[in-house]
C-alpha cells in the first residue's frame, strides 16, 4: 500500500469518531490474511487482484462549498438527474466527494437528515456511536469491509425520524471519473420507527482506460414498523471492479426491502445480507444482472432469521452473454429457536452463449423445526420452443431472444417499487441486449 | 504455426521431473521422462491448478491437488476428477536447449 | 403396521446389531497408523511391490493434506487411538462351515447365510480387515463374472486390476481417499463380462467387531459393454463408547450400454465415524444408480458420484438420511456432466430427529460442450423436533448454455393437519408420525430390496418410539 495513504490513515479533518473506526479498521485490516480461492466464499472471486497498493486511494475526499452546477455535471449524471423523479432530496458523490445535496425543506423541517458523514459527526455523534459500522458483519468480508472502513472516502447519512413517510425517492448518483483510483464509499440509512422510505444508490461512470475499484458499504436500520426500500444500481463502465456490502437489520415488524441491478463493471462482487433480528420482521430481497463481454458477477447473500415469525423472499435473476459469468451464493439461516419462520429463496439463470458459464450455490442452514423453508435454483437457456413459436409468428430470431429474456427479466422487474426506475432499468437492459 | 523457440535448458529440468516456464503469457509444463522432454498446458483440466506442482507417476504428469493424471504425450485425463485433456505442445532439444511451439 | 400395534410390541432392541463375539484375531497392528503399520498390511497381503510403493505414496499425500475444514465435526476422531488392521483369520473360505465359530455366528445373527440360501447370485462377507468369506453361485462363475476379495483380485486378475485400479478415485483426490490408499484391506473386486445380465444382486456384509477398530475396504467393480448387475452392501458394528473409524474407496467402471446399481445400507453403530468416497465413471448410453440409505454412525460424510463421460450416459443419485440424536449424517451426490445428451437425477430425503443434523451436500457439474445435458436435484427434509438441525449445500457450475439444470429443496416439520387427521382415524400419535414418516420416505424405501425395506421400515418404528410426547 502506497506510504502515505494507508500505512498511515490520513485522518486529519476527520470527527474523532470516525478517526477511532478508521484506525481500528485498519488495524483489523492489516491483521487478517487475504482471503484466497481456497476458502469458500471467495472461491470465484480472486482477492489476490484487489491490489490496493497500485491504487490511489481517495480518503477524505472534499465535500464542496458549493454544490456544483448542473452544467458542470457529467452528461450521463445529467441525464440521470432529468429523468429521475426524486423529489424527496438528491446527492451527487464525485469520486467520493459530494458536489451536491439537496433535501427538499419540508423534509429538513420533519427532522429528516441527509449529510456526509463527516458533517453528522459533528452534528449527531451519537447517531454515528451506536450505527456506523456496526453490522454483524461475516467472518470472511471482515478483511474487504475494514479496508472499505480504512480507506473510507466518503458517504452520506440518511436519518428519517419516527413515523415520518417520505413519499418520494431519495436519489444518490455515485460517479466515478477515472481509472487509477480506489473510491471507498458508505451509505448509512436509519429509519426510525414507523419511518417510510426508499434510497437510490445509483453507481456510474464511462468506460475507463484503465483500471479502477469501488468499495461500497451499506448499513440500513430500520426501527420497529418502519419499511425501507433500498435500490442500488451498478451501471459502471469497464474497468471497473466494485464490490459491495450491504446489510439491513430488522427489528420488530420492520420490513426492509432490497433490489440490485447490476449492468456494469468488469467486475461486481454484491454481498447481500439481511438479518431479521425481530419477531415479525420482514425482508424482499431482489436482485437482476445482465452480463455481456468478460464481465464476471459474484452475488453473495444471507437471510439470518435469528428471531422467530419473521419472513424473507429472495428472488435472484441474471441473463449472461459473451463470455459473461456469474455466481449465486445465497444462504438462509435460521437459528435455534427462530420458529415459523417463512424463509425462500431462488435463482435462476439464464446463459444466451456458449461461452458463458454460471454457478449457483443456494444453501439452507436450519436449527429450528416449525419452519418453511424453500429453494430453488435453475440454469437453463432460452426455450427453444417459445422461440420457435415467436418467431413461427414472423419475428427475427434476434427479436424473439430479445422478448423472452424481457419475459425473464419481467418477473423481477414487476416488483420493482419506482415506477421510472423500472423505465429507465428496462431501457438499460434493452441497450445492452442489442440482441 | 509459430516457431521453435528455447524456453530452458535440458539440465534446469530434473530426470523423470516437471519444470515451468513460459511463452508468450502460455504457463507451460516441461516433463522430462525417459530421457525424452515433453510439454503441456501447465494448467489441470479439473481446477486449473498448476500441474508442476506435481509430480511424475509411471509416465503420467499427476496433479498435486485431486490426483488427476494426463498422458505426457496426448495430454489425455487418465484418472478423475479431471474428465478434459490439457492441451500439448511440440517440443525439442537442441544442443541442450529445449524448444517448445505454440 | 397395523393401527392396534405399538412399537414396543414389535419387540426390538435399541440397536439389533449391538452384539459382539470374542476378539481373537490371528494379527492385529499396533494402534495408530504409521509406516510401520502399513509396510505389515502390504508384507500380510504378499503384495507386489507396486503396491506397497503406491501404499507408501498414498501415506505421505495423507500426511501433507489438511483435515477437511466443512461438513461435520472431526475434532473428536483420534487416529492414535484406532487400529489400522486386525486379520481376523488366515484364509479367506469359501465354504460357510469353514468360517471360523465366532465369525460365523456373528454373521448368522446377521442373517448372512440366510440371505445366501435366498437367491442372491453372490454373498461376501468382511470381518475386521479382511474378507472372512467371498463365493459366487456357480451358474455366474461359468459366465465368467468375477467375484472375488480385492486381494485376490489383485493376485488372480492382476492385468485388469491395474488398469483400472485409482484411476477414478486416486489417493490424491481427498485426505481419507489418500489414507485408504495407504491401508486398505479388503472389499470387492467384481467384473462383470460384456454382455452378462445378472438379475439378482451380488451381496457384501461389513462388519466390525472389535474396539477402536478402523475398517477400509476398497471395492473396485468394472461392468463392461452392454452388461447389468447390482451391488448391495450393508455395514454394521457393536456400539463402544470409543470411536470407531470407516473408511472405504469404492472405484466402479460402466462401459458403453451397461447398467449398474450400486446399494448401500449403512447401519453403524453411533460411535461410528464414516467417511467413504464412492465414484463411478459412467461411459457412453450406460446407467448408473447409487441407492444410499444412511441411517447409523456418529458422522458420516459420503457424496456418490457419477461423472458422465459418455454420450447420453445417465446417473442417478437416491439418497436417504436418517440422523437421530448425537448423528451427523453430512451426504448427498455429485454429477458431472462432461458429454453431450448425459442426464441425471439427485433425489434426496432426510430426517433429523432429537439433536439430529442432516445435511445435504451436493455438485452439479457441466462442462462446455456438454450439449442437451439434463439434470435434477430434488432435496426435501423433515424435522421432527426443536433441536434437530438440517442444512442444504448444493453446488451447481454450469459451463454449457445448451443444458437444463435444476435444483428443488424443502425443509419442514411433520404437519400438524396430517398428524391430526391420522390421530382422528384412530391412531395413536406415535403411529400417525410413523406412517407420515415411512411416507416420506417411500419413493425411496421402495428402491431398495425387500428384505432392507423392511428393515428400514422396522427401524423408523423403532426410532419414532418416543419421539413423541
Amino acid at each position: 500500500m502506497a506510504d502515505g495513504i494507508m500505512t498511515r490513515p490520513d485522518t486529519v479533518g476527520d470527527p474523532q469518531i470516525l478517526a477511532e473506526r478508521r484506525q481500528a479498521a485498519w488495524d483489523e485490516y492489516r491483521s487478517l490474511p487475504m482471503p484466497t480461492r481456497k476458502s469458500e466464499e471467495w472461491r470465484y472471486t480472486d482477492l489476490a487482484h484487489l491490489d490496493p497498493e497500485a491504487f490511489e486511494h481517495i480518503v477524505d475526499a472534499v465535500v464542496a462549498p458549493e454544490p456544483a452546477a448542473t452544467d458542470d455535471l457529467p452528461g450521463a449524471v445529467r441525464d440521470v438527474l432529468a429523468g429521475s423523479d426524486s423529489r424527496g432530496g438528491t446527492m451527487i458523490e464525485i469520486d467520493g466527494g459530494v458536489a451536491r445535496l439537496e433535501l427538499d425543506s419540508a423534509w429538513v423541517e420533519a427532522g429528516v437528515i441527509f449529510a456526509p458523514i463527516a458533517l453528522l459527526a459533528e452534528q449527531r455523534p451519537e447517531l454515528l456511536e451506536r450505527f456506523l459500522f456496526s453490522s454483524d458483519v461475516a467472518p470472511m468480508e471482515r478483511k474487504l469491509w475494514a479496508l472499505h472502513v480504512a480507506a473510507l472516502s466518503g458517504g452520506y447519512v440518511l436519518y428519517v425520524p419516527e413515523n415520518t413517510h417520505i413519499d418520494d425517492p431519495v436519489h444518490i448518483i455515485r460517479w466515478l471519473s477515472r481509472a487509477g483510483v480506489m473510491v471507498s464509499t458508505h451509505s448509512l440509512i436509519i429509519v426510525e420507527r414507523g419511518a417510510q422510505v426508499t434510497v437510490i444508490d445509483e453507481f456510474m461512470s464511462e468506460d475507463l482506460e484503465g483500471e479502477a475499484k469501488s468499495l461500497n458499504g451499506v448499513e440500513v436500520f430500520g426501527g420497529d414498523g418502519a419499511l425501507v426500500n433500498y435500490l442500488a444500481l451498478q451501471r459502471f463502465g469497464a474497468g471497473v471492479k466494485h464490490f459491495s456490502m450491504q446489510h439491513a437489520n430488522t427489528p420488530r415488524d420492520c420490513t426492509l426491502n432490497s433490489f440490485n441491478v447490476s449492468l456494469g463493471a468488469d467486475l461486481a462482487r454484491c454481498d447481500v445480507t439481511s438479518h431479521l433480528l425481530g419477531p415479525g420482521s420482514d425482508s424482499e430481497m431482489l436482485a437482476l444482472w445482465f452480463g455481456g463481454r468478460g464481465q464476471h458477477f459474484d452475488y453473495h447473500t444471507l437471510q439470518h432469521h435469528a428471531a422467530p415469525h419473521a419472513r424473507s423472499d429472495l428472488l435472484f435473476k441474471g441473463a449472461l452473454t459473451d463470455r459473461a459469468d456469474s455466481v449465486f451464493r445465497g444462504l438462509i439461516r435460521v437459528d435455534e429457536g427462530a420458529q415459523l419462520t417463512d424463509a425462500y429463496q431462488t435463482n435462476r439463470n439464464l446463459l444466451l452463449s456458449p461461452d458463458s458459464e454460471a454457478t449457483t450455490l443456494p444453501s439452507l442452514e436450519i436449527a429450528a423445526d416449525d419452519v418453511k423453508c424453500s429453494h430453488g435454483a435453475t440454469v437453463g437457456q432460452v426455450d427453444e420452443h417459445q422461440l420457435f413459436y415467436l418467431t413461427s409468428r414472423g419475428l427475427t430470431r434476434a427479436q424473439a431472444e430479445r422478448l423472452l429474456v424481457f419475459g425473464f427479466f419481467g418477473e423481477v422487474l414487476a416488483r420493482m417499487p419506482v415506477d421510472s426506475v423500472r423505465e429507465r432499468m428496462t431501457d438499460a437492459i434493452e441497450r445492452k441486449i442489442g440482441i | 504455426m509459430s516457431e521453435f523457440r528455447t524456453v530452458a535448458r535440458l539440465e534446469e529440468i530434473p530426470d523423470n521431473g516437471l519444470h515451468p516456464v513460459e511463452l508468450d503469457g502460455v504457463s507451460i509444463v516441461l516433463a522430462s521422462s525417459e530421457g525424452e522432454v515433453l510439454a503441456l498446458r501447465d494448467q489441470c483440466s479439473h481446477e486449473e491448478f498448476p500441474l508442476s506442482d506435481g509430480e511424475l507417476v509411471n509416465g503420467q504428469v499427476e496433479c498435486i491437488l485431486h490426483g488427476a493424471r494426463f498422458d505426457l504425450r496426448t495430454g489425455a485425463a487418465k484418472a478423475l476428477p479431471a474428465v478434459r485433456p490439457v492441451k500439448t505442445y511440440e517440443c525439442r532439444v537442441v544442443d541442450g536447449e529445449i524448444q517448445v511451439r505454440l | 403396521m397395523p393401527k392396534n400395534e405399538t412399537v414396543d410390541q414389535l419387540g426390538l432392541d435399541e440397536y439389533k446389531y449391538d452384539f459382539r463375539t470374542e476378539d481373537a484375531p490371528v494379527y492385529k497392528a499396533e494402534k495408530g497408523l504409521s509406516e510401520e503399520v502399513v509396510r505389515q498390511i502390504s508384507a500380510h497381503k504378499d503384495e507386489p511391490e507396486w503396491m506397497l510403493e503406491f501404499r507408501l505414496r498414498a501415506l505421505e499425500i495423507f500426511y501433507s493434506k489438511p483435515m477437511p475444514d466443512w461438513g461435520g465435526d472431526l475434532d473428536t476422531l483420534n487416529l492414535d487411538e484406532i487400529y489400522f488392521y486386525l486379520k481376523p483369520q488366515d484364509q479367506m473360505e469359501r465354504s460357510w462351515d469353514d468360517v471360523p465359530e465366532n465369525i460365523k455366528e456373528t454373521f448368522e445373527r446377521l442373517g448372512i447365510p440366510e440371505a445366501e440360501r435366498k437367491i442372491l447370485a453372490g454373498v461376501g462377507a468382511q470381518f475386521e480387515s479382511e474378507m472372512v468369506y467371498h463365493s459366487l453361485k456357480e451358474e455366474w462363475e461359468e459366465q465368467g463374472i468375477i467375484f472375488e476379495s480385492i486381494e485376490d483380485g489383485l493376485r488372480k486378475h492382476p492385468e485388469i486390476f491395474r488398469e483400472y485400479f485409482a484411476t477414478i478415485v486416486p489417493p490424491a483426490d481427498n485426505k481419507f481417499a489418500a489414507l485408504n490408499s495407504a491401508v486398505w484391506s479388503g472389499g470387492s473386486f467384481v467384473y462383470i463380462p460384456k454382455g452378462v445380465k445378472v438379475d439378482i444382486p451380488l451381496q457384501a456384509y461389513f462388519r466390525v467387531n472389535a474396539e477402536q477398530m478402523g475398517q477400509f475396504e476398497r471395492t473396485l467393480i468394472i461392468v463392461e459393454d452392454g452388461a447389468e448387475a447390482q451391488y448391495i452392501e450393508g455395514c454394521t458394528a457393536p456400539v463402544y463408547t470409543t470411536e470407531s473409524f470407516h473408511s472405504g474407496v469404492i472405484e466402479i467402471i460402466v462401459k458403453p450400454q451397461a447398467r449398474f446399481r450400486y446399494t448401500t445400507i449403512q447401519n453403524w453403530s453411533n460411535n461410528m465415524y464414516n467417511l467413504v468416497t464412492q465414484r463411478s465413471m459412467v461411459h457412453e448410453d450406460a446407467s448408473m444408480e447409487w441407492v444410499d440409505g444412511n441411517l447409523g454412525s456418529k458422522l458420516t460424510m459420503k457424496y456418490p458420484s457419477c461423472f458422465l463421460v459418455g454420450d447420453r450416459a445417465h446417473g442417478e443419485i437416491l439418497s436417504i438420511a436418517y440422523a437421530g440424536d448425537g448423528q451427523h449424517q453430512d451426504t448427498g451426490g455429485k454429477v458431472v456432466h462432461a458429454a453431450p445428451e448425459t442426464t441425471s437425477l439427485i433425489v434426496s430425503k432426510s430426517i433429523s430427529k432429537g439433536t439430529g443434523r442432516s445435511s445435504y451436500r451436493g455438485l452439479c457439474k457441466v462442462y462446455e460442450g456438454a450439449v442437451g445435458s439434463k439434470s435434477n436435484v430434488e432435496c426435501d427434509a423433515l424435522l421432527m423436533n426443536e433441536t434437530s438441525r438440517t442444512d442444504t449445500y448444493p453446488y451447481i457450475e454450469i459451463d454449457e448454455n445448451q443444458s437444463s439444470i435444476g435444483h428443488e429443496a424443502s425443509v419442514s416439520k411433520v404437519g400438524e393437519e396430517q398428524l391430526f387427521y391420522l390421530m382422528s382415524r384412530g391412531m395413536s400419535e406415535e403411529q400417525a408420525m410413523t406412517m407420515i414418516v415411512r411416507g416420506f420416505i417411500e419413493p425411496i424405501a421402495k428402491e431398495l430390496p425387500l428384505e432392507y425395506a423392511i428393515e428400514l421400515n422396522r427401524l423408523i418404528e423403532l426410532e419414532m418410539e418416543g419421539s413423541v410426547g
